[in-house]
């Protein structure tokens, strides 16, 4: 069966859930029309434990919003997984690139705070009024 | 008992205290450093001339039982590096025993007409001028030891031989709990201006000293509690957290993941070995290094007493001893991707030789990576890098030249890529990559500055129905409401770090505040943030402008218009006019 070769990289303690201490890279094979959550989930790693995201330099998931889950992925595609204790503040990350998906997804949920999970899954404290 | 000016002229060695007058009794830290810059420094003088001035603040809560990280030093005065106002702060311990000696800022004017320099120890019962021969042509790690066993348990303030050679990077160093130095108040060469003073080292002891007043101990106390809880329940501050995990080198691969790296002088986004100079593999060496009882590397470490984030770290040598505090974010990148090295020993060895020689890391980093595009080094050169610092300890002339930060760097090596705005260069963001952050280095009043501009709630800065901030469109107002709510965090004393927690849990926001309201007696509410920021803004703003700066010094440097910036491939697209819109307020009342 052809398969497609996602390059990943993991940081913080996610890392250990491939063997890492506090980054790991690998390689791994996935079936063609596969999505980052397909990825995700062959690496064992659950989808409340994930902060950043990135494709191919894109930030395609911040933490506690889960925007990426649906992303399809190609051939050669480089993914970098954070753990959620990762910080990135906002002022550092305006005007970065983005997915469409994670830009509908952050107007929804007020785009303009560093984290997105500090008061549980609900985030509606974090609410633009 | 309220609050005294110190005032400490060098000319005659007199020190004065004088009472803060009406215009300066609202002001603390950057606020006050900034006032007192603007009504008494001539903006056209000389940075290194006898009408330029050293003031000295700590912040509105600076000193008061268990606000929390709240140990922040201002310092202010016309910087020698951009040309107009500056402010840098500190932690370490100064800020605190400053506070609590009684003192709302300390001025210090003239020069020795002796030629000789000084040592100023300060105490509860006043200044003595300690002839400074024995400390001179030495770096601030034996400074520190040396004063330390003369005053335990004191802070020292001091410059290392840049700040003697009067170079426009020498910063002014601070020493931290363990009586070592790092603490810097590094940008814009303030080291110098303390030099041109004569003064070689300040000496804090707060012993006895009458302690901070706090007009309203309950709204004190009910902020204080706010703010805590929001820091302690966040997860980039909480223990456990990011911050306390990795330290600020945490944003090494996001930033690199994201291709707003700068790499090798600006000229890409992404470096291929980020991981290795990353939070996380400093936290990897820690615990290769530091298993043993005696071992001395840790992340979690406090700059200052009080500071429940502890976002610093001690990196250790290969014994496990302590080896250079701290490696952050900044300094990790400056010595590291920006110029081409991958090695984290190097970078620590470099860090430790900016707090010795009394260098800015984020200067000293871009003006290495000038040099080596100008030919001077190869790009990953950690050694050649390293020996550059003993250059400019020796005071060889390109040493001077090193010292003089990228911008005379730049014209030596005949380097057009020159990452600077106002003379100050640019830290660890790409701007044409994430581009919000360029609005802000461009028109700063401080110059190129990451700390300007920290994001506030939506909510207080009234930016939620106005703006999108995913778009391009906007930013003017944006970072105008970011610039002035840091003005005013600056000036509370507190780290900029409690702006994580407090942009997402309301109650910090409000708790902060609350402390600010307690301890001065002022109605300060949430409400009052970014209005106060402005007035503080305002004077900056026009202090440069009557230093003789105009708005076409509010711009990105031209090749960032002209060269694309892998991986990306973009180039800064922000117009001129928007950046004017950024400040157009100033004169026009609004």
């Amino acid at each position: 069966m052809e398969t497609i070769t996602i390059d990943v990289a993991i940081y913080g303690p996610l890392a250990r859930a491939v063997g890492g201490k506090h980054i790991a890279c690998k390689k791994i094979e996935m079936a063609p029309a596969t999505t980052l959550g397909n990825l995700r989930a062959a690496l064992g790693i659950k989808e409340e434990d994930t902060g950043y995201i990135f494709i191919n330099a894109i930030l395609c998931d911040v933490p506690g919003l889960h925007a990426s889950r649906n992303l399809p992925l190609k051939d050669g595609d480089h993914i970098g997984f954070f753990s959620k204790v990762h910080m990135w503040p906002y002022q550092y990350r305006d005007g970065a690139q983005m997915t469409q998906e994670l830009k509908d997804t952050l107007r929804e949920r007020g785009a303009m705070h560093h984290s997105y999970s500090t008061s549980g899954d609900d985030c509606t404290n974090h609410s633009v009024k | 008992m309220p609050k005294k000016i110190l005032r400490i002229n060098m000319t005659d060695k007199k020190a004065t205290y004088e009472d803060v007058p009406e215009k300066w009794s609202r002001w603390a830290g950057r606020a006050l450093t900034s006032a007192i810059t603007f009504d008494e420094v001539e903006p056209t003088c000389h940075p290194l001339g006898p009408n330029n001035k050293l003031v000295i603040a700590p912040g509105w809560v600076t000193g008061t039982p268990a606000a929390p990280s709240s140990g922040r030093t201002s310092f202010g005065g016309k910087s020698p590096l951009t040309g107009g106002i500056k402010e840098a702060n500190a932690g370490g311990l100064s800020g605190q025993k400053i506070a609590k000696l009684g003192l709302a800022a300390i001025i210090l004017e003239g020069h020795p007409k002796d030629g000789k320099w000084y040592t100023l120890v300060l105490n509860r019962n006043g200044v003595e001028f300690k002839d400074a021969a024995p400390l001179m042509g030495k770096g601030m790690y034996e400074i520190d030891e040396i004063l330390g066993k003369t005053y335990p348990n004191t802070a020292i303030i001091g410059i290392g031989q840049a700040g003697e050679m009067k170079l426009s990077n020498a910063g002014i160093s601070v020493n931290d709990s363990e009586n070592h130095p790092g603490r810097y108040a590094g940008r814009g060469g303030m080291g110098a201006v303390m030099g041109v003073r004569g003064v070689k080292a300040i000496v804090v002891d707060d012993t006895g000293g009458p302690g901070v007043e706090i007009a309203d101990k309950e709204t004190f106390e009910a902020g204080r509690k706010k703010l805590t809880e929001a820091i302690l329940s966040h997860d980039l501050t909480k223990k456990g957290g990011g911050l306390p995990s990795y330290g600020t080198a945490i944003l090494v691969n996001i930033i690199n993941e994201a291709g707003g790296l700068p790499t090798r002088n600006f000229s890409t986004g992404q470096f291929e070995g980020a991981a290795k100079i990353s939070g996380e593999a400093i936290a990897e060496v820690i615990e290769q290094r530091c298993q043993g009882a005696d071992s001395e590397g840790t992340m979690g470490h406090a700059c200052h007493p009080g500071c429940i984030i502890k976002c610093s770290n001690v990196y250790p040598d290969e014994s496990g001893k302590h080896l250079v505090s701290c490696v952050e974010y900044e300094t990790a990148w400056a010595l590291g991707a920006n110029c081409g090295i991958d090695d984290l020993d190097y970078v620590a060895q470099m860090t430790r030789e900016c707090n010795d020689v009394g260098l800015d890391t984020i200067e000293a980093g871009n003006t290495i990576a000038v040099a080596m595009e100008g030919g001077l080094l190869e790009f990953g050169d950690g050694a050649g890098a390293l020996n550059l610092f003993d250059e400019v300890r020796k005071g060889t002339p390109l040493g001077r030249i090193i010292g003089q930060g990228v911008e005379a760097t730049a014209k030596a090596f005949g380097v057009y890529r020159v990452p600077t705005v106002k003379g100050q260069s640019m830290p660890a963001y790409e701007p044409r990559a994430i581009k919000g952050i360029g609005v802000t280095y461009a028109t700063t009043p401080m110059g190129a500055d990451h700390t300007a501009g920290y994001t506030i709630a939506p909510e207080i800065a009234g930016v939620g129905g106005k703006v999108d901030p995913l778009t391009d469109e906007g930013k003017a107002d944006l970072s105008l409401t970011f610039q002035a709510a840091t003005a005013f965090i600056d000036s509370t004393g507190y780290c900029l770090f409690i702006a994580f927690p407090i942009l997402d849990i309301a109650t910090g926001w409000a708790g902060m505040a609350e402390t600010v309201a307690g301890v001065t007696g002022m109605a300060v509410t949430g409400d009052d943030v970014v209005p106060m920021g402005k007035e503080i803004l305002k004077m900056e703003r026009l202090f440069n402008e009557q230093a003789g700066f105009t708005s076409e010094r509010d711009r990105i440097p031209e090749f960032m218009r002209e060269e694309a910036l892998p991986p990306h491939n973009v180039t800064w697209t922000i117009t001129n006019e928007e950046l004017d819109q950024v400040y157009s307020w100033v004169h026009n009342g609004s």
